[in-house]
């Protein structure tokens, strides 16, 4: 829904940008981390509808980031996709495995990525 | 009472007497090991001194035996020698026996009396019986005649027994010859007779004696150099076994460990050293060992670690070079899709253009690290049974639309029998996209692309036929090299000339092969082979 808030976690500048300007174009609001200390952090404060979250970060890694973000109750149950640039095959699996609810790869398909976000979105129970 | 303190210490002595008999720890064993001789000179040292032993015993047998021969020789030089003091005896109290009663009869009371001699005085006893006395003494004479020499302190005796022979034999002879009977002569010849017999009876016993003696002592030799033969048979026997053990263990024992070792390396364990303490081959042997596990552990630790930084590199490039792309496609995409604002037909076309650059560089990247990852032997297969026609019906979805568009015919020939391969499907579905598009790619309008499969000898064919322009016999290798555009290829500026290489490596991968047949102007079918499944 438009108007919903989205925590996007990513330490490319360039990269946050094109996020940021799609997905606020397309009528969400924006949060920004850019270690997942600070995601873990921010989704516990302020509880966003969907976490949109780079695997490679520079402290700890995406699959970390998860776990913390499962572990404590407040942020347990809002939907985290992972961005990945590790296509692979067994890398998609790892990350199923390691409990996010999608991936996006990278570099997105901007008209995929609009609405690969909206799919999520609405499949969280509000 | 039973001394509880004692318990302990015997236990101690107990387990100390094993270590004896052990292998490993024995001291003997040891010892042997640590001598800094050749192995084959320490056998050839222990043969010999069994050798050695197998003579000694030999020798001392035949001493044994030599010895037992001797003593049953002088057994019977006494023996002889008994028998000849015997018969003189004999003959001497026959003789005596003889006299005696030629003497001792009724006519003594007559001759004693001055009375006139009867018949059957002495004189005519010795004359009636002359010629038994006569043989008497001749025997005892005989008998005087040993047929061997008397020992040194019979020697005496038996001159005294000759020297009364002889004065008997006068006697006789006198007493025979005179007309009257002598009792002087007579009771003369008595006493020498006497003597003769005393004299040959201690001859006689002196020589039992001996011999007696002879033989107890036979007996007790006999013993000893049984017992003597015997002790130093069974400590040969020892020595030669506790040598044979104690030599066979220095040499084994090292065999074995060092056999035990090497299985631990070839099943990848380096942790261990093997202790051979030998001064000898099997010492080096042993330290050899233990270098080549050691050299072994560094090449392994090395090899991983290259290995892990090959695949950190891979997947540490994999990110850097796509990261990059991110912002080129992306504000592209932006900007085409016009969400900030119109834009007029040239900037959408300059806009498409480094869309479509910046995909072609992300596919260039996408078969550059597939291809790094193969030849780095970075790829592991995933493999699992799936349904060939499955993965070929979807690769022709995904080239469909372009094939629609470049007015080429698309056709899947199935096999209803043959379905199921094992291999990693994702893999597969690359080469089979990577043939169907080539192919696509590479027809003309108006041709058509077929794919059929069929089993032949235990594996499965893939068929991709195009009715393109077709690869010149020098080409048909050379296309599967990295890089390698055909003219025409090359001509549309697309693909990356990794392709064919890179589905080379997967399909030989899973063990099949992969070739073209073709001719200039009459299309190409590609083919490659796959494993069948275990369906």
């Amino acid at each position: 829904m438009a108007g919903d808030q989205i925590l996007v976690v990513e330490d490319n500048e360039k990269n946050m940008k094109l996020f940021r300007d799609v997905l606020e174009a397309t009528g969400y609001r924006l949060l920004e981390a850019t270690t997942g200390e600070q995601a873990v952090d921010l989704a516990a404060t302020h509880s966003p509808n969907l976490v949109l979250m780079d695997i490679q970060l520079p402290d700890i890694d995406g699959v970390e980031a998860l776990g913390r973000l499962r572990g404590n109750e407040r942020t347990a149950s809002i939907p985290v996709v992972a961005l990945t640039a590790q296509a692979m095959q067994d890398d998609r699996k790892r990350f199923l495995d390691a409990g996010f609810d999608g991936y996006i790869s990278k570099p997105v398909d901007v008209v995929e990525f609009v609405k690969t976000v909206k799919e999520y979105l609405r499949k969280e129970p509000s | 009472m039973i001394n509880v303190r004692a318990a302990p210490a015997r236990a101690a002595a107990f387990v100390k007497w094993r270590r004896l008999f052990g292998r490993a720890d024995n001291p003997l064993v040891h010892g042997i090991a640590r001598l800094p001789a050749k192995v084959r000179t320490k056998l050839l040292v222990s043969f010999l001194g069994i050798a050695v032993l197998l003579l000694l015993i030999a020798l001392l047998g035949l001493r044994v035996l030599g010895q037992s021969n001797s003593r049953s020789e002088s057994l019977k030089a006494l023996e002889e020698r008994a028998a000849g003091y015997q018969n003189l005896y004999t003959e001497s109290t026959t003789f005596r026996d003889l006299l005696a009663y030629c003497a001792g009869g009724a006519d003594v009371g007559k001759f004693l009396n001055g009375g006139r001699p009867a018949p059957g005085s002495t004189r005519d006893c010795l004359r009636s019986i002359d010629r038994t006395v006569g043989t008497a003494l001749a025997g005892l004479g005989t008998a005087t005649r040993l047929g061997f020499e008397p020992a040194a302190d019979e020697a005496a005796i038996f001159g005294q027994i000759k020297g009364d022979y002889r004065a008997l034999n006068g006697l006789v002879a006198r007493i025979t010859a005179s007309s009257r009977p002598s009792l002087a002569l007579h009771a003369r010849a008595e006493v020498f007779a006497d003597d003769l017999k005393i004299a040959a009876a201690t001859l006689a016993n002196r020589t039992q004696n001996k011999t007696d003696a002879l033989v107890a002592q036979n007996r007790r030799a006999y013993s000893g150099s049984r017992n003597l033969f015997l002790g130093v048979g069974i400590g040969a026997i020892g020595l030669a076994l506790l040598l044979g053990f104690v030599l066979s263990w220095s040499l084994i024992g090292p065999i074995q460990r060092i056999g035990g070792r090497l299985a631990a390396i070839a099943s990848g364990d380096f942790s261990g050293h093997v202790d051979v303490p030998n001064r000898d081959e099997l010492g080096d042997l042993g330290k050899n060992v233990n270098r080549m596990n050691d050299e072994l552990r560094r090449l392994y630790r090395e090899l991983e670690a290259t290995s892990r930084h090959k695949s950190e590199f891979l997947a540490n490039m994999s990110h850097e070079l796509r990261t990059p792309l991110n912002a080129i496609i992306g504000f592209s995409q932006v900007l085409r899709e016009k969400m900030f604002g119109e834009i007029n037909q040239k900037q959408q076309e300059y806009l498409d253009d480094i869309l479509s650059s910046g995909n072609h560089l992300l596919s260039l990247i996408n078969d550059v690290l597939d291809l790094s990852k193969v030849e780095a032997g970075q790829v592991e297969l995933e493999v699992a049974t799936f349904s060939l026609r499955e993965a070929l019906e979807r690769g022709i979805v995904m080239v469909r639309e372009r094939a629609t568009q470049n007015g080429v015919q698309l056709a899947l020939e199935s096999d209803p029998n043959v379905d199921l391969v094992e291999g990693d499907e994702r893999r597969i579905r690359q080469v089979i996209f990577n043939l169907l598009s080539n192919a696509v790619k590479f027809t003309p309008a108006g041709g058509r692309v077929d794919v059929r499969y069929q089993q032949l000898n235990g594996e499965l064919r893939i068929f991709v036929a195009d009715t393109g322009p077709g690869i010149a016999p020098e080409d048909h290798e050379r296309i599967f090299d990295e890089f390698h555009q055909t003219d025409e290829g090359a001509q549309q500026h697309e693909g990356t000339g990794l392709g064919l290489a890179l589905s080379k490596r997967l399909v030989e991968l899973h063990g099949g092969h992969i070739w073209v047949d073709s001719e200039l102007g009459k299309g190409s079918t590609f083919v490659f082979t796959m494993p069948m499944g275990s369906a």
